[in-house]
């Protein structure tokens, strides 16, 4: 099952609100925790892992309470983004010390499990401190699934991982979530979040600013023209369609081509390719140019 | 006339080796850095400082070699860290004016070109603030200041967006830009952001496991790739077994659909396709290669 | 008068760049400037200029008492370090990790090694910049209580030679005895500062967290000062006169002090035990060791934090 209910939580330290009567639901598959940094987005996950009382609000896991409740640690897993300090231990001394800590049946068994999911095999007999960056992420994500959580929460993985290391850590996460898993990873660089998260939950300033897929949320945002950048065989002949036509508020014409902003996006989507026809004129490029995570990103987060 | 040309350089550490007979030439421009975290790239930068003796190998930097040339080529290179390096009792414009008096200016000529350049970056009034209580965002930008202020011919910033929030991002990213379009200074860049890259970027060099895997301009890295990515509203599938029937080679993606390029007919017949099947056409492109192909082979 | 938008946009520097010496110099020069707090706000200034102030005092009072009361007993000259050490050794404790653990605490070394400066440069420019401040603190109260002694000596000769007056007027140093006196003393200074400051810039360097450099220098002084003083104390009983003359050598301003009772003359009467007889030259030959020493690890360490 693995669903993680947040339910009208806040959390603040004396006047300082970290996390405003936040409620959201998420549920099996990757979902991205997206936010400005200090927006509350670690303090909402260690809320999630049990790691943190809220203030006010409940979080709970297939409907039963997190905080306080240590049975349910079992079922999730937490990676935070800290550097642990146990760089002392080699990786397969931490991993079997979480397995013991958990009481495992097989704590050697668990153990070589996780280490051998997050490819650390190789490393595992030498001591933490000597581990690049990279590999310290991947250990402590082994720590956080040597007990084969439902649930598995990430607090800015990726950050300072090189590409290879991350289109690495970016398969891992997917095959964990074709196993049926819940993966929450927070991230305040976009470029990963759009690669990697199925469904996204943005958080600004302590508020839940919207959730769901970005494309979607994107058409919700009716207050804003949608842009396209069009390329075709004649420019001019399509903007005068276009123009004639009404549904666009504004046309622009570049040496890279059209610029378009349309206030109504069913009807112009349905529209161009019409317009385009009866005047005889090809199609060669259409671009919703403003349909990447980061323009909703900073509309939601200038309001 | 490459501004950087390293010939066969190796660095080897007890444990580790971070570089391989690297060989590899940069042009005047902005390049990007890209690979294998630590031990690599921030070698490198120190072995082009002429800072840290190869253990094999050469390199020229700005036509002056690194074993010999190491002064003239730290007068002419800008530098700007990773990681933290301000004083935070003391305020920006003190700092770059210093900073700029080590790089051999005079007094006089130190303060402006340091006022100057604190402007380039976007820093006005908190110029005069201590730069204990300085955002990431402002810390980065007198990182940069500092890197530019004694005119080099060559900077190397080292992963200049880190930290920052997607607008502050933008900003630098806009700024690096600016410093190798109109300040014509070239610009040696490391991230481990491909997506920035090439935005940034006219060439990159990618370094993987300390050996050099490719070297060229960005546009060679994304160029179309003989596709065309469709998506529609709805309706989907339907459009693709239309295409299908007509001749098209066509693949479902996601929620797209990729279609082979076969001729300018292919534009109309997906245009009208779409027309026929009273669809939505949102989204019509050419399919582009990424930086980031070249690691998952 | 014509209207136009004016380009103010980059410009490249074709100006004249300094020689390197000169660079060093800017250097030494804003380490001199940091050490006084100046440049960088109020409170960095209390502790030196305090301290100097303090160190002042003295000078100031023998001035005073010369001046008014007449008499030639003067605070001694050659022994000024020496006894206000505690002043000094506040200030080495306090301004040290000023000089030398701030920038590589906060990582700011790379920034000058990534220019035309090196570590060379750098401690150069630090043990100047020190060293200059330590002497301040000495030869700046010598030579004022010098000045004092030498603007003051017409009156005291006068006292002097009134019938009934306690001193004699052979008892007051002539201006060549005194001006000898000084001499030698800002010599002395001159060592105090070689030796304490490249000291304490090592000790700091190695101990860049917050609070460390502090306590490490006033913990090696007042240990060492302690630990001597006791073993001086036991040989004194046991009449081991020239070990307890020898251990002057394990803290540092009996070493400084002792090489100058032993080369100038300096009246051994105001340490515990002075060195035994011919052995000046091993002293000194220790100062230019120790000097020497912290150099060449403040030179490493500098290298290390810079890569």
């Amino acid at each position: 099952m693995g669903v993680i209910t947040v339910e009208n939580v806040s959390r603040w330290y004396g006047n300082v609100v970290a996390v405003n009567g936040i409620s959201m639901t998420i549920g099996p598959g990757v979902t991205g925790l997206l936010g400005p940094n200090g927006a509350g987005k670690s303090t909402l996950i260690h809320m999630m892992g049990g790691f943190l009382e809220p203030s006010a609000g409940a979080l709970k896991i297939d409907g039963q309470d997190i905080w306080g409740h240590p049975e349910v640690y079992r079922h999730i897993g937490l990676v935070p983004e800290r550097e642990s300090a146990y760089d002392f231990l080699t990786g397969e001394q931490f991993i079997l010390a979480m397995a013991r800590l958990h009481k495992l049946p097989d704590p050697r068994g668990a153990a070589r499990r996780a280490i051998g999911l997050v490819e650390m095999d190789y490393a595992a007999q030498r001591q933490i401190g000597t581990y690049s960056k990279g590999m310290k992420q991947r250990i402590k994500m082994a720590s956080a699934l040597v007990h084969d959580p439902a649930v598995l929460l990430l607090d800015e993985p990726f950050n300072g991982m090189d590409p290879r290391q991350r289109l690495q850590l970016m398969d891992l996460i997917r095959g964990m979530a074709e196993q049926g898993r819940t993966i929450l990873f927070s991230s305040h660089i976009l470029e990963e979040v759009e690669r990697l998260a199925t469904h996204i939950e943005v958080v600004v300033a302590g508020r839940h600013a919207a959730s769901g897929d970005f494309r979607e949320i994107r058409r919700l945002m009716t207050d804003r023209a949608h842009v396209f950048s069009l390329r075709s065989s004649d420019d001019r002949a399509l903007a005068a369609a276009v123009i004639a036509d009404g549904s666009a508020t504004a046309v622009r014409v570049t040496d890279q081509g059209l610029e378009v902003e349309a206030g109504d996006f069913a009807r112009f989507t349905r529209l161009l390719p019409r317009l385009a026809k009866e005047s005889g004129v090809r199609l060669r490029e259409v671009s919703p140019s403003d349909e990447s995570l980061e323009s909703v990103f900073s509309y939601l987060v200038e309001k | 006339m490459p501004i950087i040309t390293t010939r066969d350089l190796t660095m080897r550490f007890p444990g580790v080796t971070a570089l391989e007979s690297l060989s590899v030439g940069v042009e005047p421009g902005v390049t990007g850095l890209v690979g294998a975290n630590g031990a690599g790239k921030s070698t490198l930068i120190k072995i082009l400082l002429g800072l840290q003796r190869p253990t094999s190998g050469s390199a020229e930097v700005l036509g002056h070699d690194i074993a010999t040339g190491g002064a003239e080529i730290r007068r002419r290179v800008g530098f700007m860290p990773e990681y933290e390096c301000l004083l935070p009792d003391v305020t920006a414009t003190e700092f770059v004016v210093h900073l700029a008096r080590m790089s051999g200016l005079p007094s006089s000529a130190a303060r402006e070109r340091a006022a100057d350049v604190l402007r380039h970056v976007g820093l006005y009034e908190e110029r005069y603030r201590p730069m204990g209580g300085y955002s990431t965002g402002m810390r980065q930008k007198v990182k940069l200041a500092q890197a530019l202020v004694h005119d080099p011919s060559l900077v190397f910033l080292d992963e200049p967006t880190n930290g920052l929030d997607p607008r502050g991002r933008d900003e630098m990213l806009a700024l690096i830009r600016k410093v190798g379009a109109e300040f014509g200074i070239s610009v040696l860049v490391t991230s481990h952001l491909l997506g920035e890259l090439e935005r940034v970027c006219d060439n990159v060099v990618i370094i993987d496991g300390g050996k050099l895997l490719r070297s060229s301009a960005v546009a060679s890295f994304t160029e179309t790739s003989g596709m065309l990515v469709v998506e529609v509203e709805e309706g989907r599938d339907a459009l693709g077994a239309h295409l299908a029937e007509r001749g098209l080679t066509v693949q479902a993606d996601g929620r797209t659909l990729v279609v082979q390029l076969d001729g300018e007919e292919t534009y109309d017949a997906i245009r009208d396709g779409v027309v026929d099947l009273d669809l939505a056409l949102i989204r019509m492109e050419h399919g582009r290669h990424h930086i980031e192909e070249v690691f998952q082979r | 008068m014509s209207t136009a938008i004016h380009d103010i946009g980059y410009r490249h520097y074709d100006g004249p760049r300094q020689k390197h010496g000169q660079t060093v110099r800017a250097l030494y020069v804003h380490n001199l400037r940091t050490l006084f707090g100046l440049g960088r706000g109020g409170k960095a200034k209390v502790i030196p200029f305090a301290l100097l102030a303090m160190m002042m005092l003295p000078a100031l009072g023998d001035i005073a008492i010369k001046a008014v009361v007449k008499q030639p007993d003067s605070f001694p000259m050659q022994g000024y370090g020496y006894i206000l050490n505690p002043l000094i050794a506040i200030f080495l404790a306090a301004q040290a990790p000023v000089a030398a653990s701030r920038e590589i605490r906060y990582r700011t070394v790379p920034l000058y090694f990534s220019r035309p400066v090196g570590p060379r440069d750098f401690v150069a420019a630090k043990f100047g910049a020190f060293t200059t401040a330590l002497l301040l603190l000495t030869a700046l109260p010598m030579t004022v209580m010098h000045i004092g002694f030498l603007l003051t000596r017409q009156g005291i000769v006068e006292a002097a030679s009134q019938p009934g007056a306690f001193r004699d007027v052979s008892e007051i140093p002539t201006v060549m005895e005194a001006t000898r006196e000084w001499a030698f003393g800002l010599i002395g200074a001159l060592l105090l500062a070689l030796v304490l400051s490249s000291f304490a810039l090592l000790v700091a360097a190695y101990m860049p967290r917050r609070g460390f450099g502090i306590a490490a220098v006033i913990a090696l002084y007042l240990v060492s000062n302690a630990v001597v003083g006791i073993a001086q104390g036991i040989a004194l009983t046991r009449s081991a006169y020239d070990l307890a003359g020898w251990l002057n050598l394990f803290t540092p301003f009996n070493l400084v002090y002792g090489t100058q009772v032993a080369l100038f003359k300096a009246d051994g009467g105001v340490i515990a035990a002075p060195p035994p007889s011919g052995t000046g030259i091993f002293f000194l030959l220790f100062c230019v060791i120790i000097v020497a020493g912290s150099l060449a690890a403040l030179h490493a360490r500098f290298r290390k934090a810079g890569a």
